[in-house]
């Protein structure tokens, strides 16, 4: 697993004015890629859109990266991208695969045991990236501030509801 | 402090009353339980992180930021572009909300607007520029068309914004074509055009 010390990289980063060359995006990559594409699977559910989400990520920053002003990390600013574009992924899955209303009786046909991940999968979303983040990607309060660009406290409070949340869904696959 | 089984949450947000909650579970197996799974989702959630080999993935980014347009030119590229484009935009939102005085030759009492004379010389000075500027413009010819160098393409930027942002005006001059501002902005269009080709010669020439 990637330590939350790397998001803090400090090897060079291309700043306004210079150029965007391909082997500094390719450092980035090896640095964050293992990361980002954790991030993703968790939003899209799957392998192949996180692939795709990272891929669109490192098209974003090229496109923005000589407007980088070091206002904040750039593994922080990655992040935030690669949340940003797969949630317009799952958005478009969303829409291409609407799903069928619920017919009666489906709630007894899901399955009854529900372990940790799927219970990640049922809490609200907002405290689902501050758990992904803190506890899964080991990231500090403070850099999920940045990233989701909410105050600290905010992040710690929404991780309790996270945790408050998943215990209670744990609770009741167990009864 | 006596614990009570509705006290867990809030012992749970704060760590200073955990050991009363452990002291409290010893005896309440729901307590305990509902401990247990919180420390159980912290310890678990690091295995949650998901990692795969994508022997393709670098590849796939190399090869679709090759076909990606380029995304910037150099800083001192973009230095005029946008204080140009301001004023192409701002003369032309000027033009539209001014209608009314495209309405025809002004009278002597409005100094906003050029008289038959004027106009006259204002378009022989136009066309002075453009000959100036089909001259200069097959003096840079292929070279300017055709070179790889990243001066070059700055040059051709800032002519096709330039080129684009003269035959903009030149609409509204159409309608407009006693408009003193107009014509001043279009003419200062011009000498930019000609000044540019002219830096682009002489830098050829020296080169």
């Amino acid at each position: 697993m990637v330590g939350a010390s790397q998001l803090a990289l400090t090897n060079p980063i291309p700043r306004a004015g210079s150029a965007v060359t391909v082997a500094a995006l390719e450092e980035l990559y090896h640095a964050h890629g293992a990361r980002l594409k954790s991030v993703a699977y968790h939003i899209v559910g799957n392998r192949q859109d996180a692939e795709d989400a990272v891929q669109e990520t490192f098209l974003k920053l090229h496109r923005a990266l000589p407007g980088f002003q070091g206002q904040s990390n750039i593994g922080t600013w990655l992040c935030r991208i690669v949340i940003n574009v797969c949630y317009d992924i799952a958005r478009r899955r969303k829409r291409e695969t609407e799903a069928p209303p619920d017919s009666p009786g489906a709630n007894q046909q899901i399955a009854l045991r529900v372990d940790l991940r799927d219970a990640l999968g049922r809490i609200h979303p907002k405290h689902r990236m501050v758990f992904l983040l803190f506890e899964v990607e080991g990231l500090r309060h403070s850099e999920i501030a940045a990233i989701l660009e909410i105050p600290e406290g905010t992040s710690k409070a929404w991780l309790f509801e996270a945790k408050k949340e998943l215990k209670r869904l744990l609770t009741e696959a167990r009864q | 402090m006596i614990f009570q089984c509705q006290d867990l949450d809030r012992a749970l947000a704060t760590p200073e009353l955990l050991p009363d909650a452990r002291e409290h579970a010893r005896d309440c197996p729901r307590c305990a339980e509902q401990l247990f799974l919180w420390a159980e989702i912290s310890r678990l959630a690091p295995q949650l992180h998901e990692e795969w080999d994508s022997p393709t993935l670098w590849p796939r980014i190399q090869e679709a930021l090759a076909a990606a347009p380029k995304s910037r030119l150099p800083r001192a590229a973009s230095f005029w572009r946008w204080p140009l484009a301001a004023a192409a935009l701002l003369t032309l939102a000027w033009a539209l909300s001014n209608p009314w005085r495209s309405a025809g030759p002004a009278g002597p009492q409005n100094r906003q607007f050029l008289t038959q004379d004027a106009l006259r010389e204002v378009q022989q000075a136009e066309a002075a520029y453009s000959r100036s500027i089909d001259r200069l413009s097959a003096l840079a010819g292929p070279g300017l068309d055709q070179s790889p160098s990243p001066l070059a393409a700055l040059y051709r930027e800032k002519l096709l914004v330039l080129d684009s942002a003269i035959a903009d005006l030149q609409q509204n001059v159409q309608a407009n074509r006693y408009n003193v501002y107009l014509q001043g902005q279009l003419a200062s269009l011009y000498r930019e055009k000609q000044r540019t080709l002219q830096e682009w010669v002489e830098n050829a020439n020296r080169n």
